[in-house]
């Protein structure tokens, strides 16, 4: 895969939307950065800053109709995008997409909005509020198998000389950029010393993340089977089942289902996020409930973060380290509340 | 391949009320419409009904697609899916996905020595397996153990009586009333399965070689329990499990039981393998 140094990032971004609509992270009036389809030529600046939405609704929509029933037949409803890419997606977020990927393999729907989709990861060069993706092993770097192209940002770099270095990811990517040309010059390829400068700044990156050894500790625990029902109900209590947590987390992927009318009078299944942090979440139609307790259902949401039989199923941890459920719990059931309280208690 | 969350059309060809609130329903793929694997159904296996407007939930056949694509189910009317099917009428369409999920264990055919508990609906899963059960059975020593609340909450009586001249059925309910039929052929005890449990398991020369279990968890519980404590080993306890169910194909996260998804590697497990996922839950 080829390296190439860019001096401005817009004309990436310029002719990535000859081929895809464009993506990327902004800012709105409370200072809140989202993902937002940018129509313009004024391109925005990469912002080094995660999402507070999650990205896992480009590709299995927080809410979408699945079928359509004419009085007679059943019909798929897939969803049919313009190609899209998104434009300085973070490492955790990728890793993400990679398990959801795996995750809705064979899904219909997943699938027709993920094929049409260009990934451009942007590596951190500092750590984020909360996040802890080395602990997971999610980043700073982008993994190159996780995203199409990689953008870095050459720190300490002369004004006058190149600011990026662009790495190929995949051959979706290589394809994206063949044509480009900067100045009627094609792209300019990169040393290989540039890929030795890039390590070093992910590993100073890297350094500067604080002490996340409870992570581990906790993640232990939770394997040894070393936490019990009783510590569980005791942190749960403090769940408010509000789906914070499992909205934003980029890896949550639970649904429920729902028949609904059409105007045309045609009736459509409609699927949308829920949450397994919801007390009716396993409730059967004769009322038993295996989870009735709020216990057992905060530790199955983070077995399914963090227990070694996912681990072994996907070859990576449920979680990404991107720390948003710590960000957005009103309570204590957070990443690192939670972790700590599990490494020092239970 | 990709999964499939489409129905395929299935008529209400008929309904026969069983039971308080219960009825055999029978349905039809329609023609050209359908997916080919119904025709591989195995016993304890599910389809999802789906009646437009309201929903979709998970039933067992009592029979699977037979080669006129008919199949039937016992539904008992609980909540909205159900209740929306009740006030439908014959020849009205509806949709069905499946089958789904994994089956009774097919040894259990060779198998010559089989108590069976069912609790109230949970009979309804067994009732594909018993008639195999019977039409391949010659010198096989079955035992059914049948346990309802009160008399009007038990279902497949008649289906029951057919079985009698084969298998030996104890029935047990939690309320006896005064008229409560004791010469049906049934033996008939107040009280719950698990009470007569020792009395079913001594009548096997030695001890059953399958445990088969159906109905409410505490009772599977408490049966399987016994039983081990009896020397039947867990791997020869096979019970299955109800859990609400979306997708039916492992994605929805509905029905997880530790890491595990019952609509994919259950609704039937070995107690041994159940073990093995509750400690992960
Ligand atoms: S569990 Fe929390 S920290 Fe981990 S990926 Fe989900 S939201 Fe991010
Ligand atoms: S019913 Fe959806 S995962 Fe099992």
């Amino acid at each position: 895969m080829n390296i190439y140094l860019l001096d401005d990032i817009k004309k990436l971004q310029l002719h990535l939307t000859y081929q895809y609509q464009l993506h990327q992270i902004v800012k709105n009036n409370q200072g809140q950065s989202h993902w937002q389809q940018i129509s313009t030529d004024q391109f925005p600046t990469l912002l080094h800053e995660k999402a507070q939405t999650s990205i896992k609704d480009f590709f299995f929509a927080q809410q979408e109709n699945i079928l359509v029933f004419n009085g007679e037949y059943f019909q798929e409803t897939l969803p049919s995008p313009n190609p899209f890419v998104l434009f300085g997606v973070q490492s955790c977020d990728l890793v993400a997409v990679n398990y959801q990927d795996k995750f809705f393999k064979n899904d219909p729907y997943y699938q027709a909005r993920r094929k049409h989709c260009l990934l451009v990861g942007l590596d951190c060069i500092s750590p984020c509020e909360h996040g802890f993706c080395p602990t997971v092993n999610a980043g700073p770097g982008v993994r190159s198998h996780t995203a199409d192209l990689i953008l870095h940002p050459l720190v300490n770099q002369p004004l006058e000389k190149p600011q990026w270095l662009l790495i190929e990811g995949s051959e979706k990517g290589a394809m994206a950029i063949k044509h480009m040309t900067i100045k009627g010059q094609p792209l300019e390829t990169a040393h290989w010393h540039y890929l030795t400068q890039r390590d070093l700044t992910l590993k100073a990156c890297k350094q500067k993340f604080s002490d996340d050894s409870h992570i581990n500790i906790a993640i232990e625990k939770i394997n040894n089977n070393n936490v019990s029902a009783v510590f569980w109900q005791k942190v749960a209590i403090q769940c408010i089942g509000c789906s914070g947590c499992t909205s934003l987390c980029p890896t949550c992927s639970c649904y429920g289902t729902r028949s609904i009318k059409l105007p045309n009078d045609n009736i459509s299944q409609e699927r949308f996020w829920d949450s397994c942090l919801y007390e009716g979440f396993q409730k059967e139609a004769s009322f038993h409930n295996p989870t009735a307790e709020a216990g057992k259902r905060v530790e199955r949401f983070w077995r399914h973060k963090f227990s070694d039989g996912i681990a072994t199923e996907f070859d990576r941890y449920g979680c990404v380290g991107c720390g948003r459920c710590e960000q957005t719990c009103p309570g204590v059931i957070g990443v690192h509340s939670i972790m700590k309280r599990i490494a020092n208690d239970a | 391949m990709m999964l499939n969350h489409i129905p395929d059309s299935i008529e209400i060809i008929d309904y026969k009320d069983d039971g308080k609130d219960t009825r055999h329903y029978r349905f039809r793929l329609l023609s050209k419409t359908h997916h080919s694997h119904w025709h591989e159904t195995q016993a304890g296996q599910f389809f999802m009904l789906n009646v437009p407007e309201v929903g979709e939930a998970p039933f067992t056949f009592t029979e699977p697609p037979n080669e006129q694509n008919e199949f039937s189910a016992l539904i008992r009317k609980m909540a909205s899916v159900t209740s929306a099917l009740f006030d439908l009428s014959k020849g009205q369409i509806v949709g069905a996905r499946g089958p789904f999920g994994q089956g009774w264990p097919h040894t259990i055919l060779k198998d010559e020595y089989i108590l069976i508990v069912a609790g109230g609906c949970g009979l309804a899963p067994l009732v594909h397996l018993i008639n195999t059960l019977i039409a391949t059975t010659e010198n096989k020593k079955i035992v059914l153990i049948y346990g309802a609340r009160d008399e009007q909450s038990q279902m497949l009586i008649a289906q029951q009586k057919r079985w009698l001249k084969t298998i030996t059925i104890y029935h047990t309910l939690d309320q006896v009333s005064e008229d409560s039929n004791f010469n049906d052929g049934f033996n008939l005890l107040k009280g719950t399965p698990l009470d007569v449990l020792p009395q079913a398991l001594s009548s096997f020369n030695s001890l059953p070689s399958k445990v088969l279990l159906c109905g409410p968890e505490v009772m599977m519980n408490s049966i399987a329990q016994t039983s081990i404590g009896r020397g039947i080993p867990e791997t020869s306890i096979y019970l299955s499990l109800e859990r609400r169910m979306h997708c039916a194909v492992g994605l929805c996260g509905h029905c997880y039981l530790g890491d595990q998804y019952v609509c994919k590697q259950g609704p039937t497990f070995s107690w041994q393998q159940l073990q093995s996922f509750r400690s992960t839950a």
